[in-house]
């Protein structure tokens, strides 16, 4: 059976910089696939040729099996795959039912009247982000009122109302306090069940392995391997993330500094 | 007493409905939270002021006097508006006002004499439109391709336009100043457009208008009771706090009335007029909030909507029509323009006219879309624009398409809201009051009085119709659509009859054949629509088991058609001879206060305002979601430099000449009225309305130091303090705004 969105030795060359190399991964619906590698390991190239920004150089896409190359941001949406950015999101001076339409605003009237729908885009950003368990005050306020988990939230409620069928998460609790983060890895697990396809990018493992069905790790632009969750425990996980050989060097040292 | 009571009972009110981290903020509250709230209260305060220190200030020609200063700013500072909260500047927009003028005179004035190009009028415009349009389209796709701020990329076209014009006047004139522009080919025609100026005549009170006057206001109070009724439950416990302000604003309404009497000045008539309606106005609101509350009934979301809109755009369309006749009749001993006489022309419109007709027909019988007959009616009015342009004829137009527009919005949203009887009644109360400014107007024939009061009436009984339907459809969505019935038949008889002795009447008075004609189709087909119309209401009705509320609008209904009509029937001859001019008001007026109600519109209800928002708020976030935001700062650049062009024209046939450095600097003033109004210089937050108050409060201080034999130099004192409290207010609104509620 093909794959719903495979990737295969996925690499990305910025002139003589190899960004990204080897990336073989899948991502299917009902999955979580994590992403996960420290600073500079190649996580946003990652994002950019999925989401569209930038074109990989090697290997190959595959989308239901059929090889796929999104030009742009739009292509990429057009197909089904919604990034939600960690601080790009939202347009913090406007209200939230404003923010949920953005780009896909609702129209009613004859045309040179058409304006927006503004009681039924109320109506549907409510409903939509009940549906996803997100209980909004008041679809008047404006986003920038919004906790940062709870802005995460609506990005998420408004790339799943609009068919998003890959939902890319790019580090959504890196900015978010204990509580929040929880909230969103949640709201991670809600998407998963709603059949979408995720793709949640961070550097907390602690936060990657209770939602991740498949793990991806990056190490300076080269993929460490692509597991599944059976053949991974946490700590084998942090382990890996952090260099693995390294992070035990580092501990062994401190334990002798400490004696 | 009352008010001991009031407290206790407001903790009472508070809606248990929502949410309950929800605090409940009252309509107070939620307006200081809007970005225009602070020019709002500065406009109210230095009004006042110069009310009370000059005597005429106030009056219609002080009025007059500050909105045309405010106009020619706020043409400007509502684009400029939209284009700062898009989160960009254009330093350009002042000398491109100046530009635009310079350009146009410089193409068209005489060759020989004037150093200019001899062109046509009807090609300099619009290649000065082409330039002022090209010049945005640069700024604003040079600061999107390079990502330079607009600041700089706009003060490099600033200097360009400054220097151009300077240099090129003095190269072709050998001097500073572009004149003879009223010696250009073309020129009556482009000034009957951008050199218009409305009349506004003194009105003859006599004991006639208590009649009216008095029948209008009761049949308005009594129709809004009577629909409450209908369409509202009766509160279990009435609100005293309702109670309380329907007392203010009866107290306020008499103490009005008495000024109204007393005071005799010509100022002062209308300022205790409005008083007296908004006490009025605010006494019945009270009114409803104390007795009614919204009924707990599904909002029937029936299959009568479109009906409903097609049965008023169709009668809106009639009136079209109307208007256009009236032009044509209007024109015919007025000054009119030479362009597109003869057979062509009259061809067009006669075309126009006869397929608004049948579209219209085919549009209320459901044949066809309501789109068609505007079809026609813009083949109508186009030709008649062109064709029967005098100053009386632009002003009917004008009259007659922001009613139409007005009534055909405000229709639209009735249908796409619950709340649709609201929503009618307010254009119900929109036509008398156009029907009382259009009285002021009689300085032209009588027939045009009279086609407009009719005009009026056939509006306002298809407003009710549609209220009678639309409370049928919330009350039973089973309820069967109303037909009409044989009283419609009756109705057609008894029009067809008045209209033939309306038509003799007025050959006997020796009008003439086709004043005879059209008066008798005219008042014929009143007679008929109204008897057909009266029918239509009492059929919906008669399902209606509330006898209180059905009774209420009967009369209602009754009274204010009544006070019409006896308005109608009794135009003096004196009346009509009363045309003693007594203030004008330029073109630029009128198209200042449509850019600040389109710009609000924009912003708040359509796309493009909701991307206008997203651009200046967070562009890459905007980008990410799929909004055009290069072709948004784009069309928001292109916006600003065709406003410009407006303004430029506007200028330039104010006085048929034109200084060189015309309009240089005043892209601050429109910055600075904008933010007065409510715009933030970052971009991302702010509002068209606030920036039109902005100008109209920047008009009313150079204007008003004027009136109050102030001197002049303390102007710039006055508006700089006048700009720190604005930013302040602004500033507290907006963090209350971004409150977490």
């Amino acid at each position: 059976m093909a794959e719903f969105l495979e990737l295969n030795n996925i690499s990305k060359f910025y002139g003589n910089i190899i960004a990204l190399t080897g990336v073989t991964t899948t991502v299917n619906p009902g999955e979580v696939t994590c992403v996960l590698g420290d600073n500079g390991a190649g996580k946003s190239t990652f994002i950019k040729i999925l989401a569209g920004v930038h074109q990989h150089d090697e290997g190959t896409l595959l989308m239901e099996g059929e090889e796929v190359r999104f030009n742009s941001p739009r292509e990429a949406l057009a197909r089904g795959i919604a990034t939600v950015y960690q601080d790009l999101a939202m347009v913090p001076l406007m209200s939230v039912w404003r923010n949920f339409f953005l780009g896909a605003e609702p129209k009613t009237g004859m045309w040179p009247f058409r304006q927006i729908d503004i009681e039924g885009a109320k109506r549907i950003a409510k409903e939509e982000m009940a549906k996803m368990g997100i209980d909004i005050r008041d679809v008047e306020q404006n986003v920038g009122t919004l906790s940062g988990g709870e802005r995460q939230s609506v990005a998420i409620a408004r790339a799943s109302y609009f068919g998003a069928r890959v939902l890319i998460l790019d580090e959504p609790t890196s900015a978010l306090g204990v509580k929040q983060s929880g909230v969103v890895l949640r709201r991670i697990v809600e998407a998963r069940d709603q059949g979408l396809a995720v793709i949640f990018i961070t550097h907390n493992p602690n936060h990657a392995y209770p939602v991740g069905d498949r793990f991806v790790i990056l190490n300076r632009g080269v993929s460490m391997g692509n597991w599944a969750k059976e053949e991974l425990s946490q700590s084998d996980l942090t382990q890996l993330m952090a260099g693995g050989a390294e992070l035990e060097a580092l501990q062994h040292e401190l334990a002798q500094a400490g004696t | 007493m009352a008010e001991a009571t009031t407290t206790t009972d407001s903790a009472d009110s508070r809606p248990d409905a929502g949410d309950e981290r929800l605090a409940h903020r009252g309509p107070i509250q939620q307006l200081l939270t809007r970005p225009e709230i602070g020019a709002l209260i500065g406009a109210v305060g230095v009004w006042l002021l110069f009310w009370l220190v000059s005597a005429p200030f106030g009056t219609a020609g002080g009025t007059a006097n500050y909105l045309d200063v405010a106009a020619t700013l706020g043409l400007m500072a509502v684009p400029v508006a939209l284009l700062m909260i898009g989160g960009e500047f254009d330093l350009s927009s002042g000398s491109m006002t100046g530009a635009t003028a310079v350009i146009v005179v410089l193409l068209s004035s005489d060759t020989a004499e004037l150093g200019g190009a001899g062109l046509s009028l009807h090609l300099a415009v619009p290649l000065s439109l082409a330039f002022a349009l090209a010049i945005g389209w640069f700024n604003g796709t040079l600061v999107d391709k390079t990502s330079l701020p607009s600041f700089i990329v706009t003060l490099g076209t600033f200097f360009i336009l400054i220097g151009a014009k300077l240099g090129f006047t003095k190269l072709f004139t050998n001097r500073v100043i572009a004149e003879g522009l009223d010696r250009s080919g073309g020129y009556e025609f482009w000034d009957n457009i951008f050199g218009a100026t409305w009349i506004r005549n003194g009105h003859v009170w006599d004991d006639r208008d208590w009649a009216w006057g008095g029948l209008l206001i009761i049949g308005a109070v009594v129709l809004v009771l009577g629909t409450m009724e209908l369409a509202y439950a009766r509160r279990e416990h009435p609100n005293v706090g309702g109670y309380l302000v329907s007392a203010i604003g009866t107290a306020a309404g008499a103490i009005g009335f008495i000024l109204l009497l007393e005071q005799d000045g010509k100022s002062s008539n209308w300022i205790f007029g409005i008083i007296t309606g908004a006490g009025v106005l605010v006494a019945v609101a009270g009114w409803c909030l104390a007795r009614y509350q919204r009924a707990e009934r599904e909002p029937a979301q029936s299959e009568h909507g479109p009906r409903v809109v097609r049965y008023l755009i169709a009668g809106l369309l009639g009136i079209a029509l109307a208007i256009v006749v009236a032009v044509i009749i209007d024109s015919e001993n007025s000054d009119r323009l030479d362009f597109l006489t003869g057979t062509p022309g009259r061809t067009v419109l006669a075309l126009g006219i006869g397929a608004t007709g049948v579209l219209a027909v085919l549009a209320a019988l459901g044949r066809v879309s309501v789109g068609y007959p505007a079809i026609g009616a813009a083949l109508a009015i186009i030709p008649a624009i062109s064709y029967m342009v005098t100053v009386q004829g632009a002003r009917a137009i004008l009259f007659g398409v922001l009613a139409i527009m007005g009534l055909v919005l405000l229709s639209l949203a009735a249908n796409r809201r619950g709340l649709a009887v609201a929503f009618t009644l307010l254009t119900s109360v929109g036509i008398v009051v156009l029907a009382f400014f259009i009285q002021s107007e009689a300085d032209s024939r009588k027939l045009r009085v009279e086609l407009f009061t009719a005009l009026l009436l056939i509006a306002l009984l298809l407003a009710a119709s549609a209220v009678a339907r639309l409370i049928a459809a919330r009350r039973t969505s089973a309820t069967p659509a109303p037909t009409p019935g044989p009283l419609s038949k009756i109705g057609a008889m008894i029009g067809l009859v008045a209209g033939l002795a309306f038509a003799i009447i007025e050959l006997a008075q020796g009008d003439g054949i086709l004043y005879g004609i059209i008066t008798g189709v005219v008042k014929g087909g009143i007679a008929a629509f109204a008897v057909y119309a009266i029918d239509v209401v009492c059929r919906t009705l008669f399902t209606s088991d509330d006898s209180v509320g059905r009774s209420l609008v009967f009369v209602g209904l009754g009274s204010v058609m009544l006070g019409i009509a006896a308005k109608l029937m009794f135009i003096t001859s004196e009346e009509l001879a009363a045309t003693r001019a007594e203030t004008r008001f330029g073109v630029g007026v009128m198209l200042f206060l449509t850019f600040a109600v389109l710009g609000a519109w924009i912003l708040a209800r359509t796309q493009f305002g909701n991307w206008i928002f997203a651009v200046g708020g967070n562009k890459d976030a905007s980008r990410s979601v799929g909004v055009p935001a290069a072709r948004t700062k784009t069309t928001l650049f292109m916006l600003v430099s065709a406003s410009a062009w407006i303004t430029g024209m506007v200028i330039a046939f104010r006085l048929n000449s034109v200084q060189a450095n015309v309009g240089d600097g005043n892209e601050f003033r429109y910055i600075i009225v904008a933010v007065v109004g409510g715009c933030l210089l970052t971009g991302g937050y702010g509002s068209a309305i606030g920036a039109a108050i902005g100008a109209v409060i920047w008009g009313m201080i150079t204007s008003g130091i004027g009136f109050a034999t102030w001197n002049s130099d303390w102007r710039f004192l006055v508006l700089g303090a006048l700009l720190l409290v604005a930013v302040l207010v602004n500033n507290y609104v907006r963090s209350q705004a971004e409150k977490v509620r």
